[in-house]
């Protein structure tokens, strides 16, 4: 008998607005897009919470009548396990930890069953501080309790089989036997070759990345993943990211999780430069948006 | 709503005090980053104007109607909410001349991002998130009053 297939849907990270938000677009004009999209769920960040991390309730009830008017399902939820919001040395565990319940509550009120847990990293391939493993594992009965998974994002450089991820994170879960730590697969991490229009700026030698069937392992330790992209084209194609190869991979070993569609274009670094960068990020970053669904939507079939 | 850039024109004027003295200017700021901020992640730089050079340590931060300097951030839980703009004081005898002026601010943050873990981990430096997004953010804009 084979494993039934999956069925993810399609979400949107409203990060993805994020140079247009507060700027020309509110909370709600990310919820009408997503709506316009067909997309069915959407990542927020902590910051895109009024008055974080004490939103009013006047704001709760706002948010959920956004959910209700624009048929959209809360997914993840971005956060950051931060340990050195002092001078000097890092947080004990104990203030991590009430750090991490502050959003866990909140992801539960606010309706996310997943978080993209931000741990401290020390370099740009995302090594872990070491000691992470302790302040995580004290939070753990926490996540239980308000049924959210930290997932820790696996972000190009990185790669599925960079150390740190087998080595530390596959073994926090397989030690603990947790199910509420895992992994946001950033579909950059696939990406085979540099794009076009990032100028200086490099993100990878894309000597070393992940090939699509690394993914498997991993699929039952997420529950979403970031469908990053840098350039949809006019034929609704991602050339730099093997999507079809990957999403059919997913489905075939059964994930039935959310992809969320995570613009990343150049034109984020260089938006504020300009009267012409803004106004063109006004104009592509919907518009890659939109090409993205209408991507995922052909594969998907739905 | 805020203006696209990280200084805002808007709210950029002289200060003066109950006899009308000009006491210095203000502008407001908010960074461009895609995400709110933690006072004390927060790296404030001095201020340019048309090249002189305002120490940060002489300015006043102005965040939902309070005051705070530089040192007092650091030692303040409050949440610098995204796209939330701060008033920045600064206290210059006769203000600013009515015309254009280039206005620079260095702002840096620390975050647990992909990079070292901040240097001066005692708050003297710009963070650790510059070699990604600069520290530097300059406006030429016209003052009234």
């Amino acid at each position: 008998m084979g494993i039934e297939k999956g069925r993810p849907r399609r979400g949107i990270t409203f990060y993805s607005y994020h140079n247009l938000m507060g700027r020309c677009m509110t909370l709600e004009d990310c919820f009408e897009e997503a709506y316009d999209t067909g997309a069915t769920c959407f990542e927020l960040l902590t910051s895109y919470i009024d008055n974080y991390p004490n939103p009013s309730s006047e704001w709760i009830d706002k948010y959920w009548g956004l959910c209700e008017k624009y048929n959209l399902r809360p997914s993840e939820l971005g956060h950051w396990a931060e340990n050195h919001l002092r001078r000097g040395p890092a947080m004990t565990d104990e203030e991590v930890v009430e750090e991490l319940k502050t959003d866990f509550k909140l992801a539960h009120m606010l309706g996310f069953t997943s978080l993209r847990t931000k741990i401290t990293c020390t370099n740009f391939m995302c090594d872990p501080e070491p000691g992470w493993q302790s302040y995580i594992e004290k939070a753990l009965p926490w996540a239980e309790k308000y049924d959210v998974m930290m997932q820790n994002e696996v972000h190009l450089p990185t790669t599925l089989h960079t150390p740190h991820i087998r080595d530390e994170y596959l073994d926090f879960i397989k030690r603990t036997g947790t199910s509420h730590f895992g992994f946001n697969i950033d579909f950059g991490t696939f990406q085979f070759k540099q794009p076009e229009g990032f100028g200086p700026i490099v993100m990878s030698d894309y000597k070393d990345i992940t090939k699509p069937e690394e993914i498997v392992d991993f699929l039952p330790y997420s529950r979403s993943c970031h469908t990053k992209f840098v350039n949809i084209n006019e034929n609704f194609e991602e050339e730099t990211i093997p999507y079809r190869e990957v999403i059919q991979l997913m489905i075939d070993n059964g994930w039935s999780g959310d992809l969320l569609s995570e613009y990343e274009g150049p034109i984020r670094f260089f938006a504020e430069e300009s009267f012409e960068n803004f106004g063109k990020a006004m104009e592509i970053i919907p518009d890659q948006v939109r090409r993205h669904q209408i991507m995922m939507k052909n594969i998907l079939g739905y | 709503m805020l203006e696209f850039q990280s200084i805002q024109q808007r709210g950029f004027h002289n200060t003066y005090d109950e006899k009308g003295n000009i006491t210095g200017f203000e502008f407001k700021f908010t960074p461009k980053y895609y995400k709110g901020l933690w006072f004390t992640q927060c790296r404030f730089g001095n201020v340019k104007v048309d090249g002189k050079v305002y120490d940060r340590d002489s300015l006043t931060y102005v965040y939902n109607g309070l005051d705070y300097t530089r040192e007092e951030m650091f030692d303040t839980e409050k949440y610098w909410q995204f796209r939330t703009a701060i008033t920045v004081k600064v206290p210059c005898e006769g203000g600013l001349s009515v015309g254009y002026h280039d206005v620079v601010m260095d702002f840096g943050w620390v975050l647990n991002y992909n990079g070292a873990l901040e240097a001066e981990a005692d708050g003297s430096g710009m963070g650790n998130m510059a070699h990604m997004f600069g520290v530097e953010n300059k406006r030429r804009m016209l003052l009234c009053r």
